[in-house]
């Protein structure tokens, strides 16, 4: 039973880091995009490819995590965001990110194999330490991590400033003379260096898997519709509370139902609350 | 004017089907032989291999002057594990190329909807996916079938665990995709006719980060043998860490991915994949004087330095290359029987082929008998005995 709980706080660390991340990249452009879940999957084969195949010291494989994850962020700025914000086509930016997320697996696919290969040991320890082993409390370390960071970022920064400025009014920010195109294109490069660092630290619960990017994306997207687009705290609440609910529900009911429950989540907090739980509903004065 | 401008236009005609006729009169003399192969995306690793074996019996063919003076023409389509399109091509193989054999797909999620595509067109079809609905006599009647069938490996791993370990209380473990959940039923439904009803059955996701759980319930129901139905080395893989993280010493008795290469480089520990068995071929196991079968040992000469450039061992399951050239010799076969490539006649030819002796395994059909391979090629393996591409047997 504890390993129940364990399993379903790490991956549900996973599902909330990964709702931070779109969470930064809403921010700056109101785009939810598809490529969220892909960057982690790049942190960890990248990480796994530097510390095992070219034999790396652990921390210079985090730093290829993170290097890898910040330039496909500013990667899917360039070619599915930046000229598609510029026209007035309101969602196109959907099949764009979609675009640049299936080419990055494919791509990594045939790099890397199909079949999920080992992600290395971190921290020396003995595979007996059960439900105290780092594959579930790294994920688990790193959200919390994360979400303080970001709180600090956005209220003690001058950048997180502007961030925080751009999502609440981006014609006044730009008014204002804020450089909206810099400051989103920054916000895609952390975004995509969060991202790096949330599939380094969840490796050794995922494996290096080319696949990872799809399950990650729509899951994390769940986690932040239940907590609430744009809040951090919901992010958490809502990635904890989606992990928790799949590991209970495959350990009552078996596997099969853990689609179905995870999706069903949703749908129920979308019904009750459309804009979760704590995000804020967008009331505009007229 | 117009009339002289017909006679024109005709005559172009005339001479341009010529030009057209010629070359297509050439082509016919080749056998068309698609190849659906998923050599990107899943199930990469066996259908790759397998492409070495059936690339190497074409060009031997070939180089010997061809079937009966006619040149084997290897069309070769990935289907990226997609089963959209291996139904895209199937249907371009069979109704554009207009082929005379199709081998494949390797998935058998895509022979679900290939396979009846090739049956409609009423081309003989050599099927490599181990799910019983692939071949059926009535409804694909050119469709014969050359890999193990599903219940083959079942029965071989079941038999092993009952009665070579004398084991009774089985914890039966499967996935949630369509090939798991069918072969847990299978796999059940087989036991339960050998008197044994399972002590724990579960289906777990393909990715499902950690087994413990299910490990932890199957020991707690008294399971003293675990028999893993799932083809998803990721989830095998946590299987064992988790048995062995426990300190649980169970057999682990199960489905031939749990030998795979790539297993082992998941495994916490090496010392994990002891105790685990996984059904193999007795064409791709070391015997009791550690050779391999003279047939296997001479494919392995011929094809080791395609499979590993620059010399070295063989990393992956060798039965896949024997499988695939074993598909083109039996298409060799059954030309030569059938005297041409006539459809029919090909059929017939099959039909009746009794024991005809490749590498992988030794194959007969019948009029209502479309899975060639016989129980007597079946063996229980080692996984940890993996060595240049083959197994020790499990004793």
């Amino acid at each position: 039973m504890l390993f129940v709980i364990v399993t379903g706080l790490a991956t549900g660390a996973l599902f909330a880091a990964t709702a931070l991340v779109y969470n930064v990249m809403f921010s700056t452009s109101k785009v939810l995009s598809v490529t969220t879940g892909h960057i982690p999957m790049l942190g960890g084969v990248f990480g796994a490819y530097a510390i095992s195949g070219l034999g790396l010291p652990w921390w210079l494989g985090l730093v290829a995590a993170i290097a890898v994850g910040a330039a496909f962020g500013w990667l899917t700025d360039v070619v599915a965001i930046r000229r598609v914000l510029a026209r007035s086509d309101e969602h196109l930016w959907l099949l764009s990110t979609l675009a640049v997320a299936t080419m990055v697996q494919q791509a990594v696919g045939l790099w890397w194999g199909t079949e999920p290969k080992p992600f290395p040991r971190l921290i020396p320890q003995d595979f007996t330490a059960g439900a105290a082993d780092q594959k579930f409390w790294l994920p688990v370390a790193l959200a919390v991590v994360m979400a303080a960071g970001l709180h600090a970022f956005y209220s003690r920064t001058m950048y997180g400033k502007l961030f925080v400025a751009m999502s609440e009014d981006a014609f006044a920010a730009r008014a204002r003379g804020v450089s909206t195109d810099r400051i989103r294109v920054a916000s895609y490069v952390l975004a995509g260096a969060l991202g790096g660092l949330t599939g380094f630290a969840a490796g050794q619960l995922t494996f290096a898997y080319f696949a990872l990017g799809l399950t990650l994306t729509l899951n994390g997207f769940i986690a932040l519709a239940v907590g609430g687009l744009g809040s951090n705290v919901g992010a958490l609440i809502g990635g904890f509370a989606l992990g928790l609910l799949n590991a209970f529900a495959s350990y009552f009911f078996g596997g099969e139902y853990q689609q179905t429950i995870a999706v069903g989540l949703l749908m129920v907090v979308l019904l009750i609350r459309p804009e979760g739980l704590l995000g804020s509903r967008n009331v505009r004065p007229v | 004017m117009k009339f002289r401008l017909t006679k024109l236009v005709s005559a172009v005609a005339v001479v341009a089907s010529a030009a057209f006729a010629a070359p297509a009169a050439w082509a016919q003399n080749t056998i068309k032989v698609g190849w659906l192969s998923s050599l990107t995306g899943p199930l990469s690793s066996a259908a790759i291999a397998e492409n070495q074996g059936v690339q190497l019996a074409v060009d031997e063919i070939n180089a010997a002057g061809g079937i009966n003076g006619r040149k084997i023409e290897l069309l070769t389509r990935d289907t990226a594990g997609d089963p959209t399109k291996a139904v895209n091509f199937a249907q371009q193989l069979a109704f554009q190329e207009k082929v005379h054999f199709v081998i494949g797909p390797v998935n058998s999620g895509e022979g679900l909807g290939a396979t009846p595509i090739i049956a409609k067109a009423g081309i003989p079809n050599l099927v490599i996916g181990a799910l019983e609905e692939l071949t059926d006599p009535i409804k694909y009647p050119r469709a014969f079938r050359v890999i193990n069938t599903n219940r083959q490996w079942i029965s071989t791993a079941n038999d092993y665990a009952l009665k070579k370990l004398k084991r009774t209380k089985v914890a039966v473990i499967g996935d949630t995709t369509g090939y798991g959940t069918a072969s847990a039923r299978t796999a059940t439904t087989l036991l339960e006719s050998a008197g044994i009803k399972p002590v724990y059955s579960v289906l777990i996701d393909p990715n499902k980060t950690d087994l413990t759980d299910e490990m932890q319930k199957a020991r707690a129901a008294g399971a003293d043998v675990i028999m893993p139905w799932s083809a998803a080395t990721g989830l095998l893989g946590r299987l064992l860490n988790a048995r062995g993280d426990m300190g649980w010493d169970v057999p682990v008795v199960g489905h031939p991915a749990l030998m795979a290469a790539q297993i082992r480089k998941l495994l916490n520990k090496p010392e994990y994949w002891n105790n685990t068995i996984g059904s193999g071929y007795v064409s791709t196991s070391f015997g009791e004087d550690g050779k391999l079968p003279a047939q296997t040992q001479q494919l392995v000469d011929k094809v080791r330095a395609k499979l590993v450039p620059g010399g070295g061992e063989i990393d992956i399951l060798f039965w896949w290359v024997a499988m695939g050239y074993d598909c083109v010799k039996i298409i060799e076969h059954a030309i030569r029987t059938a005297g041409g490539t006539d459809p029919a006649a090909i059929q017939k030819a099959l039909e009746n082929t009794r024991n005809f002796k490749g590498v992988y395994g030794t194959y007969t059909w019948g009029a209502t008998q479309r899975d060639g391979f016989p129980d007597s090629g079946m063996v229980a393996n080692v996984a940890n005995t993996f060595k240049d591409g083959s197994f020790k047997v499990a004793r």
